[in-house]
């Protein structure tokens, strides 16, 4: 085949006016093998982490040209909103705020009285988090993956490796932050994998993203586990990412089928994962876990070897965690 | 050289990276057309001498950098596009609008799959089937373009 179409490119020589430099074939072999170089480099090393994060930064000023129709349409659609149309927003938010409060009050003389008990016993104390809200600037450009673009980056002390939460469960991890944005892989993405617990029986296990459609899986559970349809998954929190007790998905489906040990699981995530909105990015203050901690050896997530499927190794620190 | 067409060119592709960075989801963004990708076939077809295979790497370089992907990708796919469109730029007069027509998509096509393979090589998950709708209405946009009265500078019969 190289041979036929090198035949066809001879025929056609090239008028000398017309080429500058290499031939074209040349500049092909050139480019592609610097390419691969790249794609090798940044797929494997780390070297070009710093590199990227400092040409993101110079594309900041297009990136607000691209984004200006849009935050202009949303900018007068706010402006002609109807006054009663706030109005009944205003009330409604007032009568959740009341309901809120009021279970919070609850939850800070629960906090205190969990502290007394966990001095009591002498137990760790429970993680503390720090949180910060951002938005979702865009959807990520990559067919293949899904990630969101937040507007919170390194600046607002945004690490990579923090959890994204929306008003009703986990959306997914920081996995890159820039100055002013970072990179957040959703939990529908083949690449992350979050430790959840059945809410129903306590039950562990390691849910992963399906990919294409927005579904999770639970691979590796016996048919005879006991997990039903419309049981909610939970963060189960030992992983040191997540903080724990977030409502992740809820079970739509189990398979159990004669030829396969194991039961085919399918939960729809409870986070509104495609939307855009705000959110909240949590990252839980690793100092405090590490230090003094004799009672749970959590192990370090420094080893890639644990991870049950493969996947791109620069994606996230997350799923380096051992299945429990 | 032409120092208006150089400033057209940048301008060009300067439009159609902001485009690329437009917020983008939903159909939107399974049906958008590869912009960058089309204004370098457009300039490779009607000023050879200022865009060549180089130009497509540079450029597809910036693509990976707003696509968020491992480095290289875009630029591998774009390079080879653009090693077919610079090999048969001179066949080009031969063809009415047409066939013209038929080979960018093929060009649309080739950087398409060449990505996708990339993307198989790297572990990713597969695609489904309209992955390939932007290489449609990428044709369909040049369509529109020349339409719109946009010249190639290839005389075509025909047309």
């Amino acid at each position: 085949m190289i041979k036929g179409f090198n035949h066809k490119f001879e025929q056609q020589p090239a008028p000398a006016f017309f080429v500058r430099g290499p031939s074209s074939f040349a500049r092909l072999a050139f480019f592609s093998a610097l390419s691969i170089a790249l794609i090798a480099t940044d797929s494997r090393l780390q070297y070009l982490t710093a590199l990227r994060q400092n040409l993101v930064a110079l594309l900041q000023p297009l990136q607000a040209v691209a984004n200006a129709p849009a935050q202009l349409y949303r900018n007068t659609d706010e402006y002609f909103t109807a006054h009663h149309n706030l109005l009944n927003q205003n009330r409604q938010y007032k009568q959740q705020l009341l309901q809120q409060d009021t279970a919070l009050q609850r939850l800070s003389t629960l906090m205190l009285e969990n502290e007394h008990l966990r001095n009591l016993l002498q137990a760790n104390k429970a993680l503390q988090e720090s949180s910060i809200v951002g938005e979702i600037v865009h959807i990520g450009r990559d067919p293949f993956t899904k990630k969101v673009i937040v507007n919170r980056g390194a600046n607002d002390q945004v690490v990579a490796g923090a959890a994204v939460v929306d008003a009703v469960g986990v959306i997914g991890q920081v996995t890159r932050t820039y100055s002013s944005s970072s990179e957040v892989t959703l939990i529908t993405d083949t690449s992350l994998a979050i430790p959840i617990q059945v809410e129903r029986n306590g039950l562990r296990a390691i849910a992963f993203g399906h990919g294409r459609d927005q579904t999770l899986d639970l691979p590796f559970l016996p048919a005879n586990v006991d997990i039903r349809r419309g049981d909610v998954l939970v963060t189960s929190g030992i992983d040191g990412v997540y903080p724990a007790g977030l409502k992740v998905a809820s079970v739509t489906q189990v398979k159990i089928s004669a030829d396969s040990p194991f039961a085919r699981i399918v939960c729809v995530p409870t986070g509104g994962v495609e939307n855009h909105g705000q959110v909240l990015l949590v990252s839980l203050a690793h100092s405090e876990m590490w230090e003094g901690d004799e009672v749970i050896a959590t192990p370090k997530p420094s080893t890639k070897k644990t991870r049950v499927k493969s996947a791109p190794a620069n994606t996230n620190p997350s799923k380096n965690h051992a299945p429990q | 050289m032409h120092p208006s067409k150089l400033q057209s060119l940048c301008v060009s592709l300067l439009i159609a990276y902001i485009a690329i960075l437009l917020p983008w989801s939903g159909i939107g963004l399974t049906l958008r057309p590869d912009f960058l990708l089309l204004v370098i076939i457009f300039w490779m077809i009607r000023a050879p001498n200022l865009c060549n295979i180089g130009t497509a790497w540079g450029v597809g370089l910036l693509m990976d950098l707003a696509s968020g992907g491992v480095f290289g990708q875009y630029a591998l796919a774009y390079t080879i596009a653009a090693f077919f469109a610079a090999t048969y730029q001179r066949r080009l007069v031969l063809f009415n609008y047409y066939q013209q027509l038929l080979y960018v998509f093929l060009l649309l096509l080739t950087s398409q799959i060449s990505l996708l393979v990339l993307k198989m090589f790297t572990g990713s998950q597969p695609a489904g089937w309209q992955y390939f709708l932007p290489s449609i209405s990428g044709v369909l946009l040049w369509h529109i373009a020349l339409m719109m009265g946009l010249k190639t500078g290839a005389r075509s019969r025909g047309a």
